[in-house]
């Protein structure tokens, strides 16, 4: 009977970090993909943030298919008459540090990341379902493929956020429509040189460009725009419930904000290559949050590990890292034959250590915040008709800023409304 | 008994419609960006026939594939569905090849071989649906050829093939070795056991031929012995139009159906 | 761009559609709810109501899971394709 030091099941990039880092470790894995190909079920915004790949090798950076590099970032506030942006961009010549952030499509990077974990020595087996896990005497033994038990010292479920295994295995909830958002994306061609065009970019330059307010009529989530190298990935991102309380097809909310004339003069002409969605597990991850078991552990969107505070909604730096966490757990615990509960506790202290759970903590409050609906519409129309105002000359004297904000704020929000958002938009950050 | 299958890695036939591209100057299919190739689906059931048998009376079962450098995944695909042995013929020489040649070098490469009972070739490819590589090969082997069966069994070392024909199927018994072509009509292959794939992905290398390894060298075959040739590759005008034949009833809406049918020159 | 129909929007993904369906639901208990979120939820309008019936599809089903979570009924019983079925993302 063959025996794998690890069965890893997802080859996303947390269950490709942690193959990789264990065959470069000389140890027996096994990385198994539902997918004809690893990225075939996959898809994302999006952009890789941070040093984590570049933490693997350093070859990695170059050999990615990266689309572009993020050179600027702008954050948009839409409202049905006019957008007010904020705007950030690198001052470098060309913006190749991992920390801008790398534009990426999963599809490709997923299934050239696979390779890499199987070149290293991982066995990467695509087109195969794992349906359950595989117990003996109470304790996880392996994994279940169609008739088929594959053993295993340790089994990690890299297999994202309608994980099947972090439940069977007891460390998850089913997931609720409260704690989770729904993402859209259309992946629009255009040709290269119009993009550069459009956008202001050349060479390996992109734009992450969000968008608050009218995009999503209001629910909890935003707008996104990637620049790609011949496309541009555009969606949108609602929480569930909010769709479902609000009658609301998150499809419909994105050809709305297609239809914005911001977005609408940056598509047009485009074709229409892909459509897609996934959900996202934005209910974060608690101190309380338990990621291993007895020759167990849990990876990425798996466990959670997204953090969505508006600023931010990074999960592949966090799935690249946990996997990698993970794997450094595992080798560990084969050195000294122990995959039991305490010995696998270590991934969890590693997490702990690192940015991953730091950050969750950091951001904590946030989530709260994000609750609060005048962020999606009052605030954003506030923004934009407040700055239109101030900019607009009509052959009238001029109101101070004061006196136009207080017109703008009648009848929407009270002073001591804001006053309070503010302080705890501030106390969150 | 030892089996060999003839398979072809071809572009996906799922490919959506509007990514389907061609390049009419070359009379070529351009490949469609990200969509993995697959096992030519009529191969995958010549694969199954030849595993039906092996588990009725034991059999060694290698598949063998003529290509450029990337088509290793559909002999690992043939191993996963439970076949011994794979051999990639394989040559930047052997990228674009016709009917003609890639018969041709099957043929040299089978022959290394040396020892087979029976040679299993899908009924065509379905990429260009021609079908006349195993024709051509079993021409070349001189051996005895059957086409379009529905059924293979073995009965005291002679073959017995159910060959799909208009009306319904003649039965011919065919001694060793033989070549088979396997119709559609033998149903839906199997599709590999989470194992086989894990068994596949783990299994040795997979020997690869040179065409110095079988002695081809492709400026020896006569270009035009070549017998067929691509005068025009097109996408057909798929342009549909519905239309509703009316009637007061059922009778009268077929009648009038019928007579459109008519003066359309359909029926 | 002009509005995208989505049966246009699916058309141009690429699909190894299984005969056997990996979405089922309980007509009775459907019948009886109130809301039908599952035509909220589903991304794909795999979901739809036809004379007070909802009627439903799952091969432009694009995997994400919604409908899972989203039906508070016990109705939908959604699991993954079988493998090498489904959608497949040449993009993501």
């Amino acid at each position: 009977m063959v025996e794998f030091d690890a069965i890893i099941v997802g080859a996303g990039p947390a269950g490709c970090a942690c193959a990789y880092t264990l065959a470069k470790q000389q140890l027996k894995v096994l990385l198994i993909e539902r997918g004809k190909f690893a990225g075939s079920k996959n898809m994302w915004g999006g952009a890789l943030y941070g040093p984590v790949l570049g933490d693997l090798s350093p070859e990695f950076l170059k050999e990615a298919p990266i689309e572009r590099y993020v050179k600027r970032r702008i954050l948009s506030l839409l409202s049905e008459e006019s957008y007010f942006s904020l705007e950030s961009a690198v001052n470098n010549e060309s913006p190749d540090v991992p920390q801008d952030g790398a534009i990426i499509l999963r599809a490709k990077f997923d299934r050239w990341f696979a390779e890499k974990a199987r070149k290293a020595g991982a066995i990467l087996a695509n087109g195969v379902q794992v349906e359950d896990l595989l117990w003996k005497d109470g304790s996880i033994v392996g994994v279940k493929v169609g008739k088929d038990e594959i053993h295993g010292s340790v089994v990690v479920a890299c297999d994202g956020v309608n994980s099947i295994l972090a439940q069977k295995a007891g460390l998850k909830a089913e997931l609720n429509p409260v704690g989770v958002k729904q993402g859209v994306k259309e992946v629009i061609k255009l040709p290269l040189e119009t993009i550069e065009q459009r956008f202001n970019i050349q060479g390996n330059e992109g734009i992450a460009w969000e968008f608050l307010g009218k995009c999503t009529r209001g629910l909890p989530g935003g707008g996104f725009i990637y620049t790609n190298k011949d496309s541009l990935s555009v969606g949108v991102v609602v929480q569930l419930n909010a769709l479902l309380e609000n009658k609301v097809k998150a499809n419909d909310l994105l050809e709305d904000f297609k239809r914005q004339p911001v977005v609408a003069r940056l598509i047009d002409g485009g074709t229409l290559v892909e459509y897609s969605s996934h959900l996202i597990p934005t209910y974060g991850v608690s101190s309380t949050s338990r990621l291993f078991s007895d020759r167990f552990l849990i990876t990425g969107d798996a466990a959670g590990l997204v953090l969505g505070t508006g600023l931010i909604l990074e999960g592949a730096n966090f799935a690249i890292a946990s996997g990698i966490a993970a794997a450094k757990a595992i080798v560990r615990a084969k050195e000294t034959g122990d995959f039991s509960a305490k010995a696998l506790s270590h991934y969890q202290r590693l997490l702990e250590d690192n940015f991953v759970l730091k950050d969750f903590k950091t951001f904590k409050k946030m989530t709260h915040v994000l609750e609060n609906p005048r962020l999606y519409s009052t605030y954003p129309d506030l923004v934009c008709s407040l700055w239109h105002k101030i900019h607009t000359n009509d052959g009238n004297p001029r109101k101070s800023v004061r006196q136009l904000l207080k017109e703008e704020l009648k009848g929407r929000v009270s002073w001591w409304q804001l006053a309070r958002d503010l302080i705890h938009m501030g106390g969150s950050l | 008994m030892n089996i060999i299958v003839c398979i072809k890695q071809i572009m996906d036939p799922e490919i959506p419609t509007g990514k389907f591209k061609i390049d009419p100057e070359a009379n070529r299919v351009i490949p469609s960006e990200g969509i993995p190739p697959v096992i030519n689906p009529f191969d995958a059931q010549a694969i199954e026939v030849a595993l039906r048998l092996k588990e009725a009376n034991g059999a060694n079962v290698t598949a063998i594939t003529v290509g450029g450098q990337d088509v290793e995944d559909v002999v690992r695909y043939a191993i996963s569905m439970g076949v011994d042995e794979g051999i990639l013929v394989s040559d930047e020489a052997f990228k674009a090849l016709n009917s003609f040649v890639t018969a041709f070098i099957l043929s040299r490469a089978i022959s290394r071989i040396g020892q087979y009972d029976l040679i299993l070739c899908g009924r065509q490819a379905a990429d260009r649906d021609a079908g006349h590589v195993g024709l051509m090969l079993g021409e070349m082997l001189n051996l005895p050829i059957i086409t379009m069966a529905k059924a293979v069994t073995l009965s005291s070392d002679k073959f017995r093939v159910e060959h799909v024909i208009t009306e319904g199927y003649q039965v011919y018994e065919v001694g060793m070795p033989a070549l088979i072509t396997i119709s559609d009509e033998i149903g839906p292959p199997r599709r590999p056991s989470g194992w086989g794939v894990i068994a596949a992905a783990m299994g040795k290398e997979i020997p690869t031929w040179s065409a110095q390894d079988i002695g081809v060298n492709l400026s020896d075959v006569d270009i035009k012995s070549v017998r067929s040739e691509t005068i025009r590759l097109f996408i057909p005008d798929s342009r549909r139009k519905g239309e509703v034949i009316q009637g007061n009833n059922v009778a009268e809406a077929s009648a009038n159906l019928m007579a459109r049918l008519r003066a359309d020159g359909i029926i | 761009m002009s509005v995208t129909k989505m049966q246009d929007k699916l058309a141009v993904n690429k699909y190894d559609i299984d005969n056997d369906v990996h979405i089922l639901i309980d007509e009775d208990i459907c019948s009886r709810c109130e809301h039908h979120r599952c035509i909220y939820a589903c991304p794909a309008d795999c979901y739809t109501l036809e004379n007070e019936h909802i009627t439903y599809s799952y091969e432009g089903c694009l995997e994400c899971g919604s409908c899972r979570i989203a039906c508070d009924k016990g109705s939908v019983k959604w699991i993954l394709p079988r493998p090498g079925f489904g959608v497949c993302f040449v993009y993501g």
